[in-house]
């Protein structure tokens, strides 16, 4: 349950790295790092998983002489995002029931 | 290590997977020593952030599905040629034999595959079982001691009411054993599950690097 969720937030924290502008991997992890940290071999799952699910699109561009890969994201990414946002605002309801009755009991 | 023996060892460590999977993976932690490196680190230190090489390639795996693994298998063991005339006629005329043959050993690869499926399931089932018949013993044997003392006998009321109380009293810890055991058997199940994937690439390893 708790890797389900972390992978979960993994996915939508990726999606917002390129939700602005195309990114590429390492700029992914370096945009991630002061909120979560993420080493490359978890970042590789991951983006193979969106592009799968067609929440983002590869393509290849030169960068000083050699291929990079960058990702952009699709409509159903954003749609991903949002409704991430909308599911959150469930939580964070649980969330305050949750810490409601902690207090009651003490 | 440099860029160049962290790529190979990969390389190494994947020989067996689909090429595009092989390239795909390659180009990927490529570009990030390459990244690393642009950002101003040594290139044996950009190497060294990537982590393990043993992790990466356990993380490659575990996210191909088996069957595209068991797909690149088949096809990598299929032969290049076309069957010749005289092969096929051999195949057509000789289908009484090799139909049945064939098709008796997949029913019964299937059946195998099916019963190990069951006795996975079963075997787990038998615990959880015999804590609930130690439980209903204890129930039971409650139940006896009061009818045994309706009936007269006391010291045989006792002995009843005691034996169930140890029953009921062993199938509460017997119950989180339980639990241990099950969890236990299922990570193995995960562990046999990786197994099996390690043991499609191993076989085309041979004949390079062993790890």
């Amino acid at each position: 349950m708790e890797n389900q969720m972390k992978r979960g937030l993994l996915d939508v924290c990726v999606l917002a790295a390129i939700k602005d502008e195309d990114s590429y991997g390492y700029q992914i992890i370096k945009d991630m790092s002061p909120y979560l940290e993420i080493s490359e071999s978890t970042l590789y799952p991951i983006l193979r998983r969106l592009e799968t699910a067609e929440l983002l699109t590869v393509r290849s561009a030169e960068h000083n002489g050699r291929l990079r890969k960058y990702y952009h994201i699709t409509d159903s990414g954003l749609e991903r995002i949002n409704s991430f946002k909308e599911e959150w605002k469930e939580i964070m309801k649980i969330y305050e029931f949750v810490t409601k009755e902690g207090e009651k009991n003490e | 290590m440099n860029k160049e023996s962290f790529i190979t060892e990969l390389k190494n460590n994947l020989a067996g997977l689909p090429e595009d999977e092989i390239k795909k993976s390659i180009d990927y932690y490529e570009e990030m020593i390459d990244d690393r490196v642009e950002d101003g680190m040594p290139e044996e230190e950009a190497v060294a952030a990537l982590g393990d090489i043993k992790s990466i390639t356990k993380n490659i795996l575990e996210d191909i599905p088996l069957k595209k693994i068991v797909k690149e298998k088949v096809k990598s063991v299929k032969p290049k040629r076309g069957l010749r005339a005289w092969e096929i006629v051999l195949l057509v005329v000789g289908s009484p034999i090799w139909f049945p043959l064939g098709l008796s050993l997949a029913i019964i690869a299937f059946v195998f595959v099916l019963v190990l499926y069951l006795l996975y399931w079963i075997f787990i089932l038998v615990f959880y079982l015999i804590d609930l018949c130690i439980a209903l013993c204890g129930v039971a044997g409650i139940a006896a001691g009061v009818v045994a003392f309706i009936q007269g006998g006391g010291p045989a009321g006792f002995f009843f009411v005691g034996c169930g109380l140890v029953c009921a009293g062993l199938s509460i810890p017997f119950f989180f054993l339980c639990n241990i055991i099950a969890k236990g058997i299922l990570n193995l199940s995960k562990l046999i599950g990786r197994g099996i994937k390690s043991m499609f690439i191993r076989k085309k390893k041979e004949g390079g690097n062993e790890q």
